[in-house]
């Protein structure tokens, strides 16, 4: 990725997307109904800006290569998916704490204490390819 | 083998729903359990318990019928990516019936035929989470909770069909095969755990395990006519359950009875060291609780403060839909529930922030299958084709779909954007429904706005089998339990598709929704939720 991209991208950052939002209370948003999505209202003020999603940079960062017609069959929905996140953009979410997980039970820890695991011929079985006592892979090429 | 035996009667109890010819139910030969106990109508896992310790039935007798079931239906219902080796399971069977001729203690669970959902991995089988890049992979383990149900005598059958990895509402996304709705084999069985609802459905098996991340036990349950529980989050050891999402996953019950679920949630529930997030929380026998309703009072649940959840039964949810889930929230109040509307404005939030929370947290979870230490790997000379080819080979368009969202979401620079904004609308949406079920002590709802469409209706437009999801979804985000149960029928089909509704309750309150579901259930009067292909003995 080019350093001008790059560029693009930290500004978009610094600044809070600016949009208005007037209520203090959540505005209730008309449940997501099959047939009028297409009428759905993604005005300017809801709509995301944020980059949108360079499809062949990001298979490449989740290592799956796609073939061009996946790219082609892909881009639009992704983008009207990504598009559809962008109304949280609009939210009112000061001061409200992220929540990793519904139940935050801490303290489940177990005791730092190595265990044998029994089955190893069977994890050993499942590996494609294996070569005593190493798991084989193809050469490791280095990325300009 | 099914006909030497008298076939129970006891479903002329249910007529068919009115809106139907009556067709002539006397013959229920392949529906239930070869012999009516006193339980049938509660449990069939206590009926089962029963018919094999009085002797009236041995445990190879009764896996022979299910086993016979399943196969007969099997090519049309295709509910199972692996079918256990009948040999092996009739042995287990005979195992059981020789403890028993020996007066020796079985399990809870001896001889239950159970399936398991193709995400949870099984020791002695093939699990392949519905995808290509696992196909004939064999997991050196078993998932605590597969293990818990086989110590407590359990018969695994097979592992059923999934959409891919969990992603999908339907089971089209399975690489494998395409789930039919017993209720019409034209139509989806819902998903992404189809394979387990519709074999519970078609009686192939008694009880079975699925997984829910966004509703994924729930919404078949409601779409196949049978009961889907959903416990809360870390009621259940994920240990063994390929994960998905991680903060939203669990596994979860099948069942034609609240009961079965009931006791098949007590049987996997508990505290795993082997899984961080599980409660160590006391697990209540849920089992104790199950009355006949010859024995309920008048007004079993006198006082029980019900809210219905306005934002579900608004615009968008099917009129059918509504008026049955109407007359469920009737039927609570004759049981002597005070209901009432609730209103949760962030309920439709819930939505893109799910999908935003699973998409990321998948694009992680399944960045494990690369084709080296486990699945299927693609030749290459270089060890990033070789991530890049094994995936793209092995994953199919959804998963590809979704992993993509989720890195894009996750990118250096959006995950302010989208993913944390995301877990903050999980707190609003987390406090907004604690809040609810201060007021009250259940939350009804559909279990989807509509009964099941047909197989290929959604399969091209994404946002619209989306938005299907949007009454489980915030449950998720919630992490609370919820239970669906059969409560009436819309039109469709041959003679009508089944309709789940919802019942939410407080975090780790399972006991309660059994027992209020439970309750519904036994004195609910006029339907019959056994699909007429099972009950006409078209497949006896």
């Amino acid at each position: 990725m080019g350093s001008g991209r790059a560029l693009l991208m930290l500004t978009n950052f610094k600044i809070k997307p600016s949009f208005s939002f007037a209520s203090s209370s959540l505005k209730p948003f008309p449940p997501i109904i099959r047939n009028n999505l297409r009428t759905l209202n993604f005005s300017a003020k809801t709509r995301s800006s944020l980059q949108p999603p360079d499809l062949p940079r990001l298979a490449e960062t989740a290592r799956i290569s796609l073939a061009p017609n996946e790219v082609e069959e892909f881009a639009p929905k992704i983008r009207q998916v990504v598009g559809w996140f962008g109304q949280l953009q609009a939210v009112d979410l000061d001061n409200v704490e992220p929540a990793i997980r519904a139940d935050t039970e801490g303290g489940n820890l177990r005791e730092d204490v190595p265990e044998t695991f029994e089955n190893k011929e069977g994890l050993i079985a499942s590996v494609p390819s294996y070569e005593e006592p190493y798991i084989k892979v193809p050469k490791v090429l280095n990325k300009e | 083998m099914l006909s030497t035996i008298q076939p129970p009667r006891y479903l002329s109890r249910f007529p068919l729903r009115r809106r139907t010819k009556c067709r002539s139910l006397h013959i229920l030969s392949s529906a239930e359990p070869l012999t009516k106990t006193s339980l049938t109508d509660q449990s069939q896992i206590l009926s089962i318990r029963e018919l094999l310790l009085s002797r009236q039935l041995s445990a190879v007798e009764l896996t022979h019928s299910y086993l016979d079931r399943l196969k007969q239906t099997e090519p049309h219902i295709k509910c199972f990516l692996h079918v256990s080796d009948s040999g092996k399971v009739l042995k287990q069977a005979q195992e059981i019936d020789d403890k028993i001729k020996r007066n020796e203690e079985v399990g809870p669970l001896a001889g239950v035929p159970v399936a398991i959902k193709d995400n949870i991995c099984t020791a002695d089988m093939p699990s392949t989470g519905g995808s290509h890049i696992l196909e004939g992979y064999r997991p050196p383990f078993d998932a605590t909770s597969v293990k818990r149900l086989k110590d407590l005598g359990a018969i695994v059958v097979g592992k059923t069909n999934l959409d891919e990895f969990g992603m999908g509402s339907t089971t089209e996304a399975s690489a494998f095969k395409v789930t039919a709705n017993p209720w019409d084999l034209s139509r989806v069985p819902g998903g992404s755990s189809g394979g387990s609802a519709a074999s519970v459905s078609a009686r192939q098996c008694a009880v079975s395990l699925g997984s829910d991340t966004g509703g994924s036990v729930r919404q078949p349950a409601s779409f196949c006519g049978v009961v889907g529980l959903k416990p809360t989050y870390g009621r259940v050891s994920r240990f063994g359950l390929m994960a998905y999402a991680s903060s939203l996953d669990v596994i979860g019950c099948f069942g034609s009875t609240v009961a079965d679920t009931g006791i098949l949630l007590h049987a996997i529930s508990g505290h795993d060291s082997l899984d961080a997030t599980s409660s160590k929380r006391e697990v209540p026998d849920f089992t104790t609780q199950f009355t006949s309703a010859s024995s309920l009072k008048s007004r079993p649940l006198e006082g029980l403060r019900v809210g219905l959840i306005r934002e579900t039964v608004d615009a968008g949810v099917d009129s059918g839909v509504k008026s049955t889930i109407q007359g469920a929230a009737a039927h609570l109040e004759q049981l002597g529930c005070i209901l009432k509307e609730v209103s949760l404005p962030s309920f439709s939030l819930g939505l893109p922030a799910y999908y935003i929370l699973a998409s990321s947290e998948s694009s992680s979870n399944l960045s494990r299958y690369d084709g080296v230490r486990y699945g299927n790997q693609a030749s290459s000379d270089e060890l990033n084709a070789l991530y890049e080819e094994s995936r793209a080979k092995g994953f199919g368009s959804e998963v590809k779909m979704r992993i993509l969202m989720g890195t894009y979401a996750l990118s250096a620079g959006y995950y302010d954007a989208y993913y944390k904004r995301a877990q903050q609308v999980r707190t609003i949406i987390r406090k907004s429904f604690k809040a609810a079920l201060v007021e009250n002590d259940i939350l009804i709802s559909p279990a989807a706005p509509s009964a099941a469409y047909k197989i290929g209706e959604k399969k091209n437009d994404p946002l619209a089998m989306y938005a299907g999801d949007i009454m489980t979804v915030n449950v998720n985000l919630a992490g609370l339990p919820a239970l669906v149960l059969p409560c009436g029928f819309v039109e469709g089909g041959a003679v009508g598709l089944p309709v789940g509704l919802q019942m939410i309750g407080a975090a780790f309150d399972e006991e309660k929704l059994l027992k209020v579901g439970h309750i519904f259930e036994q004195t609910l009067q006029g339907y019959n939720f056994i699909p007429p292909l099972i009950s006409n003995g078209a497949f006896a």
